[in-house]
């Protein structure tokens, strides 16, 4: 696991366990929103985006992408998307 | 909530917003604040609390200026607590003779920024775990006003604001309330003249216009961390005028 894969899966869990969803399972293949993954609601998926800039200083909800699994969120800081302003915190 | 506080007050730089800015100052907080000019005033409160006041020249009507405002605030102390969307201007003229451009200036500054830095600064406290937004209003959004339409127009949205946001946001700490002022003895009284001032004074239950510090302690009411109960309401701030 790398880096920011690491960061990631840590700042959702952290996410979760504010929401009350701490047992949730989470890996690189679990959906966002979908009821067999993290079900995140609207407000749930807003934190998540903004948590995901407060670390990384931009996230790809604010970009207008709309990842569907924990994988696309990854590849996003990652596979070049977000290569040009990528400072992780 | 951290502890001095990180207040943001938009258009601090003179009148009812500095005001505000001088009672969190006085509180011990960490203060942002912003307007498009500096004034004698700000240079003081920069000389005196370097360590914890923090001001941009900015023309929050402007988004990417409105976006490096925020930015500099979060930049300098890392995550913001309490908001009060002060900024705001008032053109007077009867509606059948306002000019589109003072009816932009008013709704890009009192509606669509107070909106867009709400929109930067609620996500900064949905990743912290909540926080405080005073959205500053005016009666004249409740009763309206001859020749202030468009102002009372933009206030009366401004509330509605407030109750959208404020069932948003409710269940992550964070509340949100308007104040609306009645008439303050401030650079920006409405552009009413003397005489309308004056009639105004006649009919107030308190005998007098509003001083920014009569707003000032219901902001820091509103404020308070132990406030957390309190959300989308309207608190009516004019020596009675309106009751």
């Amino acid at each position: 696991m790398n880096d920011v894969q690491g960061s990631i899966l840590t700042l959702i869990k952290s996410l979760l366990e504010r929401s009350d969803k701490g047992d949730v399972a989470v890996d690189m293949d679990t959906t966002i929103h979908g009821d067999d993954g993290l079900s995140l609601d609207s407000l749930e998926t807003a934190e998540l985006s903004a948590m995901l800039e407060d670390e990384f200083g931009t996230d790809p909800f604010g970009v207008g992408l709309m990842p569907e699994t924990v994988a696309e969120i990854v590849a996003f800081y990652t596979s070049g998307e977000a290569a040009g302003e990528f400072v992780p915190a | 909530m951290s502890n001095p506080r990180t207040v943001v007050i938009t258009g601090g730089s003179r009148g009812l917003g500095a005001g505000i800015v001088q009672s969190f100052l006085d509180s011990g907080d960490r203060v942002a604040s912003c307007s498009r000019s500096s004034t004698d005033q700000v240079k003081r409160w920069e000389a005196d609390h370097p360590d914890r006041f923090l001001f941009v020249e900015a023309d929050i009507a402007d988004r990417d200026q409105s976006k490096a405002f925020i930015k500099a605030v979060i930049d300098r102390f890392g995550s913001i607590d309490i908001l009060v969307n002060n900024a705001g201007v008032a053109r007077d003229g009867i509606l059948a003779l306002f000019s589109d451009e003072d009816s932009d200036a008013v709704i890009d500054l009192n509606l669509k920024a107070t909106i867009d830095v709400s929109r930067q600064v609620v996500r900064n406290m949905l990743a912290h775990g909540g926080g405080r937004i005073v959205n500053i209003s005016s009666i004249t959004g409740l009763t309206g006003y001859r020749g202030l339409t468009v102002y009372g127009a933009t206030k009366a949205a401004i509330d509605g604001f407030t109750r959208g946001l404020a069932r948003e946001v409710g269940s992550r700490k964070i509340t949100v309330n308007s104040i609306a002022s009645g008439y303050l003895k401030t650079e920006m009284s409405h552009g009413l003249d003397d005489g309308q001032l004056e009639q105004i004074v006649r009919r107030t239950p308190a005998g007098r216009l509003g001083e920014p510090e009569d707003i000032a302690r219901a902001v820091q009411f509103l404020t308070d961390e132990r406030n957390d109960w309190l959300t989308g309401q309207v608190l009516v701030i004019d020596g009675g005028l309106t009751c």
